[in-house]
């Protein structure tokens, strides 16, 4: 999933204050796509409240239609769901990652699109403690398979392909103490599965072209 | 040094004068919390165990258990005054943890004019409450418990089950009929909008029963009988698709903005879990403004129902709920306290943190929600203070 935090709302607030007191509109654009829990229509209903309440306090007055797209980065679903919103609507506020709010912000070019969130990473969640971790870079060329479905990149704190280093104690990071040391995990994981030879095997730089930036269905 | 303790007042006591140990409190109670004193032969409370369900006091051969909620005098005043009131000879009893309201009432029972006596579990109504209102003229009890697996007490349903068979076969002697009193069971549970729902999953991380699935793709199912009512999956749910039976969301919401309009500022608005405080009969006289509203489980306290009242003009929201230990749903409680406490850290962001605040009571101490009250009371009024200058 993609890990994202709230915004400050008093950072929010700034990026609408110039929308306020007026009898046009704010949308609020949930995303019910990627998240744990997912931005969606609650989360934009809770934001507008939360907005309107601290805009009273600063004697700003807004007001907001709330929405939610199934996934804002696909852009036909959210300019099929958006576009009979749109009506006397002059900003837009994104619950997405900064994907989603791209994807807004290019199909109504003419128009503010502010992000309320802070997109992160791709990562897991552990629900119990509510730990939010990386575990993808997006690199384009996957290691997965030769480190025991553990990512070095991600999870190493030098991103190492052929580890562990010198800085590795006690299966902990030298860099972050609380940190795990991702290729002593490798280690333990390959020796559980009985393919220890996979560590040995050389792994040369990371190819950077590979993670690509654009491609064609 | 004053070294004088004060006892906190607690709503039951075995009174070892009456008490003749013949362990029949102990052998009922829910929680464990009646032992015998393998030593002295006498029966004893742990109070910190116990739930207040009353099914002890309302068994009690000996009458050797002093109850403060709902005791048979009390009961019977309400019974005399409210047949009065309502001037009709039909009564119905009603678990608060499964009535729906009046209009389903009607329907269950088919009664249209009736005497209305809710409790938190009709198991704590004794044998003698029921003989008292025949006499009184009422001439037909309606019952309405908890599906057995269902009941917050554990045994308040079944128990009540098992008295009023008694009862009628009883009355059937003595020439009243065999149908004086009718039993009803409900669960109160939780509704899904499919067109809403967005196959998440959060529920079914948050069911405490397990009920919650999301075996086929693209929407959740409810397995109806493992679920147990208690609403922490509506309040968290993210695409606001679930609804819980008698506590919708829409009524609620109505619920606060007709409290806010007859309350007088500094307003503030209570929820309550309605397992954490027990009401009196008569509903007592609320200052002009403190409205409460009881629900379920303080985990069907949303987020969004807080906000509306800020939004509608409430100075402050107070929520009661059982502690972890207490909580009647698997410590939904604490899940609920947790986003109350998520909710309070947004409200910091633009300074309204002080005006929400959440705090824990259990029924067997009478005296501490309103202690609770008292204290956000005054806290409110210092915030007002503060910001008047």
């Amino acid at each position: 999933m993609i890990v994202t935090t709230q915004k400050p709302l008093v950072e929010v607030l700034d990026f609408i204050s110039p929308y306020s007191n007026s009898n046009s509109n704010i949308l609020i654009a949930g995303c019910d796509g990627c998240t744990t829990p997912p931005r969606g229509l609650r989360e934009a209903k809770t934001l507008s409240q939360l907005l309107e309440l601290g805009g009273k306090l600063r004697g700003k007055n807004f007001t907001f239609k709330v929405t939610t797209v199934v996934k804002q980065c696909d852009s036909y679903l959210t300019a099929s769901i958006l576009k009979p919103q749109m009506d006397n609507v002059v900003a837009v506020l994104s619950l997405a990652c900064g994907a989603g709010v791209q994807t807004i912000a290019e199909i109504f070019p003419e128009l503010p699109v502010f992000p309320a969130q802070n997109t992160h990473f791709i990562g897991m969640e552990a629900r119990e403690d509510g730990i939010l971790e990386e575990r993808c870079a997006g690199c384009g060329d996957c290691l997965l398979a030769q480190t025991g479905g553990i990512c070095p990149i991600t999870r190493c704190t030098k991103g190492l392909l052929n580890g562990a280093c010198g800085g590795s104690k006690n299966g902990k990071c030298e860099l972050d103490p609380e940190r795990d040391c991702a290729w002593i995990l490798i280690y333990e994981r390959l020796k559980k599965q009985g393919k220890l030879e996979l560590i040995k095997e050389f792994r040369p730089p990371r190819d950077y072209q590979l993670k690509g930036w654009r491609f064609t269905t | 040094m004053n070294e004088q303790i004060i006892e906190e007042r607690v709503a039951l006591k075995i009174n070892e004068d009456y008490c003749s140990s013949c362990s029949i409190c102990s052998s009922l109670c829910p929680f464990e919390a009646i032992k015998r004193d393998t030593e002295t032969g006498k029966t004893f409370l742990e109070i910190e165990k116990c739930q207040v369900c009353g099914i002890c006091y309302s068994t009690c051969p000996a009458k050797a258990i002093d109850i403060i909620y709902y005791d048979i005098d009390s009961l019977t005043r309400y019974l005399e005054r409210a047949k009065q009131e309502y001037d009709c000879d039909e009564l119905v009893i009603m678990c608060k943890g499964s009535a729906p309201d009046f209009a389903g009432i009607e329907k269950l029972f088919g009664v249209t004019k009736f005497i209305p006596l809710s409790v938190p579990c009709v198991g704590r109504i004794s044998e003698e409450v029921f003989l008292k209102a025949i006499l009184m003229g009422i001439k037909r009890i309606y019952v309405l418990a908890c599906d057995e697996d269902y009941c917050r007490f554990d045994k308040g349903s079944p128990i009540i089950g098992r008295k009023i068979l008694a009862l009628n076969l009883l009355l059937g002697q003595l020439g009243y009929g065999t149908e004086v009193i009718t039993l009803n069971r409900n669960s109160l549970k939780v509704k899904v909008d499919k067109d809403l729902c967005i196959a998440c999953g959060n529920c079914v991380f948050y069911c405490p029963y397990d009920a919650a699935k999301l075996d086929s793709p693209g929407v959740v199912s409810f397995d109806l009988s493992a679920c147990k009512g208690c609403g922490l999956c509506v309040a968290m749910c993210p695409a606001l698709a679930l609804d819980l039976e008698n506590w919708e969301r829409e009524s609620i919401s109505a619920l606060i903005a007709k409290l806010s309009s007859e309350m007088k500022p500094p307003k503030i608005l209570v929820f309550r879990c309605q397992w954490a405080v027990f009401p009196p009969l008569n509903n007592g006289e609320l200052a002009p403004n403190i409205r409460l509203i009881d629900l379920p489980c303080v985990s069907r306290v949303d987020t969004s129902h807080i906000l509306e009242a800020f939004q509608k003009g409430i100075d402050g929201i107070l929520i009661a709920g059982c502690s972890e230990e207490d909580c009647k749903q698997e410590g939904a409680s604490k899940k609920a306290e947790h986003s109350v406490a998520t909710l309070r850290e947004r409200l910091g962001q633009i300074g309204l943190q002080d005006r929400l605040h959440f705090c824990t009571v259990a029924p067997r101490y009478p005296e501490r929600f309103d202690r609770e009250l008292e204290q956000f009371s005054k806290k409110l009024e210092t915030i007002g203070l503060e910001e008047s200058k």
